[in-house]
């Protein structure tokens, strides 16, 4: 901060830079709109694919809305009514299952590339953080979607997800020791995970988390297109091709393609094929927890650790990842993009070897 | 024995010869090493010949070669109904493809002068080859249904017992006589390989996709000529062409549309149930119904009494514990416990909440499934490397005679007080208590 310049200046000054009201214009934010052409340039596809599995959500979310009844005692059944009489009805729910597991592979996809093509280099910021919260939503909309359907290994899943954040208790100093029991309380809303759970997760999934969402992703998209698309690489090529119409157009085409293969895997293998019948069949309150509760596959990476690390070394890292992908703006402010690239590489390596062999190594630890 | 020769003798002298037939034949005579094209020769019904046969036969291939590569695979795709079923009708479709494009090239290789004059005896057989393949192969899909689920469990071992040099024909000997014709012809058509022009298929022109664009330039004639015209049709009737394809694609969009939407109406207008299926969807919104009251009961009974029954004594077992539910409203489970007395302790773990498993093990344990805690039944405590930490607490109970008296109780902190006579309380009921102040 420059002497004699007050605080507000400076935040006005910082806003004004990351949102340029002159730029707020058809002609800069489509029509003069370049997207370099480069060897990374499949990166400037993942944000766009991400926005379309939110569209399919959306769509088929609303869908759904038609038949769900959130109550403990019919919801399970009108899933099954969705999924049994409904005319294409277990079409719509497959693809709104697969598709949101798209969705959060592309988000996660679009956060690495961003990250190795440092997309978050002044004045994008602000972009990247929008992203990185929209991250963080999509996981709140898995885990709150989880728990609707109302089967065994929902219910339970969750059970064990609400405990873990009461875990966290332990570890914070004083009064704040409580806050977590409290978000649980909060969420439960009742000594176990019952009628008010449904209900309050129902109302996150359907309305609050899809508001917070809209607003959030208005944010991330007006300052992709204020800004432009960052130049991803260290060489700049000279070679760029304009945004409208031939970059939206290849979006487009690309969507059509992923849409017929989303539509093919949805009508081909129910998402509910992966699980055994025990854990699909409706909440027991009365009796034991089945064998084999697990969370969704995009939380592996941090569940797989969980059972097999102390819980402490967990909750460190995991605020540290949380804390460094906010500030990742300015810590990795002066990295080359050969570093970032390793490190998204180490970290994708990481994501992939736990998603796909957690469960192996869990038994090799654990026999 | 003729089994022996047709499934062992013949593929491993149709494999040798093909493989080092080809070898020979490309090393020693490079110039036969293609397809020996007549396109030149006569090009109006190869198109429709040769492009069908190619687009059905190459799928086919490609997928006998996966199922034959990767079976495990294979025969996990194919445990989904909608993909065998559409494995199944595209094989077909792709081999009436196949056969319908055989028959044009037949046709033209029988009636055209030009090409009869280069065909030779070879041709002819090859033709005849695969013509009866592909009438197998369909009548196989047709007759034999479902070959892309039952293959991998037959035809698939078989090939591979002769990969591995153990041939094994108890896989296929009892398959019907036109799959055997199949494989039959199939290793026929592998023997003929370097002796006719399906040799070509060795030579598929991959590098093609990464070379750089080469121009071809025509020294014929009558090439521009027919350029000429060509381009003369599309100056004079682009507009014509440009206003029938603005049709075609919005008359496709319409009827694609009208699908859609067609399918959007049916999700919103609903299913409309038959009596039965309405009856039995009645049943079972009713049963959950009454799940939900049943809870909700529950919940009334532990605000409003002091005691809850959890069973009679004589029901309690000493291995398979009587879950139920306490007074916060989380699981608990009552056994019978060397002494006689019960033992009522919470059931949900310590770790992370879920819900303990009733039975009992040798040692006198009950697991929690979720991250593998085992807990003494008797103290509650967990085993010393389970994630769990803290023991399952121990519940108070009172034990309550047919007449209403309490004969025995214990309280949350294991006081026991009363009549534990074994005598006394046999007959009694076991109720859980919401406070320590019952007492005998």
């Amino acid at each position: 901060m420059k002497a004699g310049q007050s605080v507000f200046a400076t935040v006005s000054n910082f806003l004004s830079e990351r949102f340029p009201v002159e730029h707020m214009n058809f002609q800069h934010m489509v029509e003069k709109k370049d997207v370099p052409v480069h060897n990374m340039s499949w990166g400037y596809y993942t944000g766009g694919l991400t926005l379309f599995f939110l569209m399919v959500q959306v769509v088929t979310g609303l869908f759904l809305l038609f038949y769900y009844q959130p109550t403990v005692s019919d919801a399970h059944l009108s899933v099954e009514f969705i999924n049994k009489h409904v005319a294409g009805g277990a079409l719509i729910r497959n693809m709104h299952t697969w598709s949101a597991s798209c969705m959060i592979f592309f988000a996660m996809l679009h956060l690495l590339t961003s990250f190795a093509m440092k997309a978050f280099e002044k004045p994008r910021e602000l972009t990247w953080i929008f992203g990185v919260l929209l991250l963080f939503l999509t996981f709140t909309f898995g885990f709150t979607g989880y728990l609707l359907p109302w089967n065994q290994i929902a219910v339970n899943a969750t059970k064990v997800g609400l405990q873990s954040v009461e875990a966290v208790g332990e570890y914070l100093p004083g009064a704040l020791s409580q806050l977590p029991h409290i978000l649980r309380e909060t969420f439960q809303g009742e000594a176990s995970v019952g009628q008010s759970t449904l209900g309050r997760f129902y109302a996150l999934h359907v309305v609050l988390l899809p508001l917070a969402l809209l607003g959030l992703i208005s944010l991330h998209l007006l300052s992709v297109q204020l800004h432009g698309m960052s130049r991803g690489v260290d060489q700049p090529t000279k070679k760029s091709e304009r945004f409208f119409p031939f970059f939206i157009f290849k979006d487009l085409s690309l969507w059509s393609i992923v849409f017929l293969l989303l539509l093919i895997l949805a009508w081909c293998i129910p998402f509910d094929s992966f699980l055994p019948y025990p854990l699909l069949a409706p909440y027991n309150a009365l009796g034991s927890t089945p064998a084999g509760i697990k969370p969704e596959w995009y939380f592996y990476f941090l569940y797989y650790p969980l059972e097999m690390l102390p819980f402490w070394l967990i909750l460190l890292a995991t605020g540290l990842a949380v804390l460094v992908l906010i500030f990742t703006p300015w810590i990795f402010k002066g990295t080359s993009r050969k570093t970032l690239g390793l490190i998204t590489v180490l970290a994708s390596l990481y994501l992939v070897v736990m998603t796909v062999f957690g469960e192996q190594i869990y038994h090799m630890v654990k026999p | 024995m003729i089994d022996s020769v047709l499934f062992i003798a013949l593929p491993y002298l149709a494999i040798f010869i093909c493989i080092f037939g080809s070898i020979y034949r490309i090393r020693k005579m490079p110039m036969t090493y293609s397809a020996l094209s007549s396109q030149f020769l006569e090009s109006k019904s190869l198109v429709w010949g040769s492009v069908p046969w190619h687009i059905g036969i190459i799928t086919i291939v490609l997928a006998h070669l996966f199922a034959l590569i990767c079976p495990g695979l294979w025969q996990m795709l194919m445990a989904y109904k909608n993909v065998l079923l559409i494995t199944e009708a595209l094989g077909l479709a792709m081999g009436i493809c196949c056969l319908v494009g055989l028959i044009v090239l037949g046709i033209r290789r029988i009636s055209s002068q030009r090409i009869q004059a280069v065909t030779s005896r070879m041709d002819l057989l090859v033709l005849f080859l695969l013509t009866a393949q592909v009438i197998f192969g369909i009548g196989t899909a047709v007759l034999h249904r479902w070959g892309a689920a039952w293959a991998t469990g037959t035809a698939v071992p078989y090939i591979w017992s002769l990969f591995t040099l153990q041939p094994d024909l108890s896989y296929i000997s009892d398959l019907p006589h036109m799959v055997k014709a199949h494989i039959v012809s199939a290793w026929l058509l592998i023997l003929l390989v370097p002796f006719s022009r399906l040799i070509h298929m060795f030579a598929v022109p991959l590098h093609y996709l990464t070379r750089p664009p080469q121009n071809v330039l025509w020294n014929n004639p009558r090439h521009y000529e027919a350029e000429a015209a060509a381009e003369e049709i599309l100056d004079t009737d682009a507009r014509r062409e440009f206003i029938k394809g603005g049709v075609g694609i919005a008359a496709g969009t319409l009827l694609l549309g009208a699908g859609a939407m067609d399918k959007i109406f049916a999700f919103f207008f609903g299913p409309r149930l038959t009596a039965k299926e309405e009856t039995e969807l009645m049943e079972e919104k009713l049963c959950r119904l009454q799940a939900t009251t049943d809870q909700r009961k529950l919940e009334l009974e532990r605000q409003s009494s002091k005691y809850i029954l959890v069973s009679a004594m004589s029901e309690l077992s000493p291995t398979e514990g009587k879950y139920l539910i306490d007074y916060q409203m989380t699981p608990a489970m009552a056994f019978k416990g060397e002494d006689g007395l019960p033992i009522v302790l919470s059931a949900k773990c310590t770790h992370l909440g879920c819900t303990v498993g009733n039975t009992v093990n040798k040692e006198g344990k009950i697991l929690c499934p979720c991250h593998v805690s085992y807990f003494d039944i008797k103290t509650g405590e967990p085993n010393a490397d389970a994630p769990a930490k803290a023991p399952l607490p121990i519940l108070g109970w009172a034990l309550i005679d047919k007449a209403g008296k309490l004969i025995a109780s214990r309280s949350s902190k294991g006081e026991i007080s009363g009549d534990t006579s074994s005598e006394s309380i046999k007959d009694c009921d076991l109720f859980i208590v919401k406070t320590d102040e019952v007492k005998v």
